[in-house]
């Protein structure tokens, strides 16, 4: 599997090293969508006109696949108005106008603050869990899930396992711990391990203990190698790996887990802890650090901008700044500004309303400007093979591409349409230039919509 | 800021540096080394004919599109690299028609009548040379003795071979796969095919699978057909460096590395797969082997690539293993 697995997917281009993370003065007003993961809607809990605390509530829901969301500024509400969520849905939000006071809101019986690596492990689960959702952590990175949908063994059996006879419930025993970014030049998590930390072991072991994980693995991106982080998995007989994060798409959790662990996750509708994993991306570990060490929601989070900006740089920003704020901040859009991209350059979204907030999901923005802007085009597939060869999953994207192109959606979904994680490898190396993902999430689209009808 | 447009679409917002007209170019760049020998050795008619094959392909394909009112798709280069290729596996003692008739053809028979790019079934060049070597046999044939200093026509190592086993032993090596022996102008001389080809699986342009698999075809049926032939049986062969020196002999004569490394992988005619594009090759290497032995024409390997081909679609059945898939779920 790893040798052969070097020849498949793409190296992505190098770009250049971001200076370290620098903090951006709170906007002012922020954009706070009530839902900022994968999941629920939350209810709003407040209305407009009333003033509201750092680190209130403002939305809030009885469902269990929903993570709660804060202010991040202290002001006034504005309204209740609607944005665009990373992957570009409508989505309602709570605007705040920001006083500039920045006053914490009092929490009435908060349970005393954590700070000891060894007290945490002494901790039960269900208060730790309980304290990560009342923060209303979510797992960074897009379609993110709440932090305690994320680490909890799934709820209901699935259907494949009873056909499978793989244990109904697998036991979590391995967490993983991402320090490298799947989709450079967005390097959040890299970016973090200048922030790694006493906090940073807080978190790592709450989540291992949370998980029921005995091993931990921390995955570094290739050629760093913090002091920091090595001292912190020797004391706590954690592993570290490394891996290259320009190897797109290794870094996506499912390769991961199947590099690392020899697991297979099974897909169209498994997760990675359906194996008994849980991948967590490192600004989450670190996140989890301070809820526990500073009894506090999140209001702020590590967010990339790269690209053709002036200075591509990280940036530690108020979730619910809009990304021109943000764009601005690291040089502003290029004269001639051509897609503003949430995410990543080969999974993430491209976005037309600057006014789109940075939220729990949002690792960076990418910026191309006119001239970097590559366009698919209208050709015939060669049958050149370039596309198989690079696809990390095993498909063969030419045929796929072909049958949903001419609505033959069924026979692509026999041909495993729905394996594909849409990490767009074969796109990136087709000669013909054909849009392929574009493609394949039309098929994908077409197939659900069908099996949803019968 | 909502004055400025910006671009919206799917992912990937990267797209790497290949096309379709970069494949082309840098197939013919690989062709370079061959093209430069094959000019050096048969001279001006050597240049001749390949600038003739290549005109007339260029030219055909301007001609047809704007006839049947197409998008003339002159610019990707295709049919110069079609044209190239015609004009290396023709003789340099061909009249000068008989390049112009198979650019013509590879372009409008072979690529236009099966709808352009990315339709046809079979290699548009292979059909042209198949349908020349048909119907103008002798022409065909009118291979040259390279580097002399007045053209006469004389016969490959391939032909001798089918009259006389002790080829095997007459032509040296050397002169093989240097190409000092008559033959088409740019598939005599191996060894800058080679280096062509090998530049191009770098490239990841050719796929490593078929050329490999063309080599290794070729190499075990040369050893089959050493053990079982009794015509090579009268050669006394015993030592495995002797019967090794027959698969030296099938790998540099004739088409066979023209074949492994520019036409087997013509990227429309050939499978997807991984396995597929192996077992691809090995079937061309075999059929090689077994027309040069066995079989009525003098060379396999262009009737090999033909007739795998016509297996394509069989072999790209063959698929690689979907990762996370459980058998028995969709
Ligand atoms: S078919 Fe899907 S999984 Fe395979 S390379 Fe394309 S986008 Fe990636
Ligand atoms: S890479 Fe593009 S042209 Fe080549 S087989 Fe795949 S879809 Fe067709």
């Amino acid at each position: 599997m790893s040798i052969l697995s070097l020849f498949k997917g793409v190296r992505l281009p190098r770009s250049p090293e971001p200076p370290p993370p620098r903090p951006l003065s709170p906007p002012d007003k922020v954009i706070i969508p009530l839902r900022q993961h994968q999941g629920r809607v939350c209810e709003p809990v407040v209305e407009p006109g009333q003033e509201v605390l750092l680190g209130q509530v403002v939305g809030a829901s009885e469902e269990f696949e929903a993570a709660a969301v804060h202010a991040t500024v202290s002001g006034k509400v504005e309204a209740i108005a609607e944005t665009y969520d990373p992957a570009g849905q409508r989505v309602p939000a709570v605007v705040i106008a920001n006083d500039g006071r920045d006053a914490w809101v009092e929490a009435e019986g908060a349970p005393p603050t954590l700070s000891e690596v060894e007290v945490v492990q002494k901790t039960r689960p269900t208060r730790l869990l309980k304290r990560l959702r009342e923060a209303g952590l979510v797992r960074s990175g897009l379609l993110g899930l709440p932090l305690h949908v994320d680490l909890s063994p799934p709820m209901a059996p699935r259907a494949y396992m009873f056909m499978t006879g793989i244990p109904v419930v697998r036991p979590i025993d391995t967490l993983i711990v991402k320090a490298v970014d799947h989709d450079p030049p967005v390097v959040t998590n890299q970016a973090a391990l200048a922030e790694a930390g006493e906090e940073l072991a807080l978190g790592i072991a709450a989540l291992a203990r949370i998980a029921g994980a005995r091993r931990v693995v921390i995955v570094l991106p290739a050629g760093v190698e913090p002091p920091g982080v090595a001292q912190l998995a020797a004391r706590h007989e954690w592993e570290t790996t490394h891996l290259d994060g320009r190897h797109f798409p290794y870094a996506v959790d499912n390769l991961l887990v199947k590099k690392l662990t020899g697991r297979v996750v099974p897909t169209p509708y498994g997760e990675p802890r359906d194996v008994g994993v849980v991948v967590e991306p490192l600004v989450t570990a670190l996140d989890v650090g301070r809820v526990l060490s500073q009894g506090r929601p999140p209001v702020d989070r590590l967010f990339t901008v790269a690209g053709d900006v002036a200075q591509p740089q990280v940036f530690r920003v108020r979730m619910g700044t809009p990304i021109a704020r943000v764009i601005e901040a690291a040089g502003g859009l290029p004269v001639e500004p051509g897609k503003v991209i949430l995410g990543g350059p080969m999974m993430g979204y491209a976005h037309f309303d600057l006014d789109t907030p940075v939220t729990k999901e949002t690792d960076g923005v990418v910026v191309q400007s006119a001239e970097s802007v590559r366009t698919f085009q209208d050709q015939p597939c060669i049958h050149c093979g370039r596309c198989v060869a690079a696809c990390p999953v095993g498909l063969v994207p030419t045929e796929l591409g072909k049958l949903c192109e001419y609505g033959q959606f069924e026979d692509a979904a026999e041909r495993d349409l729905l394996h594909c994680i849409e990490c767009g490898c074969c796109a990136y190396v087709c000669p013909a230039q054909r849009p392929m993902v574009h493609l394949l999430r039309f098929g994908k689209s077409e197939v659900l919509a069908r099996r949803m009808e019968q | 800021m909502s004055s400025r447009l910006l671009t919206v679409s799917t992912s990937p917002h990267l797209l790497g540096r290949a096309t379709i007209r970069s494949r082309h170019l840098e197939t013919m760049l690989a062709l370079l080394p061959a093209v430069g020998f094959g000019v050096y050795y048969f001279g001006g008619p050597g240049l001749m004919v390949i600038l003739l094959a290549t005109a007339s392909a260029v030219a055909a394909e301007y001609l047809a599109q704007r006839l049947t009112k197409q998008p003339v798709t002159v610019g990707d280069l295709h049919a110069a690299l079609m044209g190239l290729l015609m004009g290396l596996v023709l003789p340099a003692g061909a009249p000068w028609w008989l390049p112009v008739v198979g650019g013509a053809l590879a372009v409008v028979v072979g690529k236009l009548f099966f709808g352009g790019m990315g339709g046809y079934p079979m290699n548009p060049v292979l059909v042209a040379w198949v349908a020349l070597a048909l119907s103008w046999p002798e022409q065909m044939n009118a291979f040259y003795q390279p580097l002399s200093s007045e053209w006469y026509v004389s016969e490959t190592p391939l032909m001798m071979l089918k009259d006389d086993p002790s080829t095997l032993e007459v032509v040296t090596r050397s002169e093989l796969w240097w190409g000092l022996v008559p033959g088409a102008i740019g598939a005599t001389a191996t060894w800058p095919l080679v280096l062509g080809g090998l530049y191009l699986v770098i490239r990841r342009i050719v796929p490593w699978q078929i050329p490999l698999g063309v080599l290794l075809g070729a190499a075990g049926m040369a050893l089959l057909a050493a053990y079982t032939d009794p015509t090579l049986g009268e050669l006394g062969y015993e030592t495995f460096a002797q019967q090794w020196s027959i698969v030296t002999f099938h790998l540099g004569a004739g088409g066979l590395m023209i074949a492994a490394f520019f036409l087997a992988p013509e990227p429309v005619t050939s499978p997807v797969t991984p396995w597929g594009m192996f077992l691809f090759g090995l079937g061309v290497g075999f059929m090689t082997v077994i027309v040069r032995t066995w079989g009525a024409p003098v060379d396999g390997a262009f009737y090999g690539v033909l007739v795998m081909n016509a297996a394509t679609p069989l072999l790209d059945r063959i698929r690689p293993k979907v990762l996370g898939k459980i058998e028995g779920t969709a």
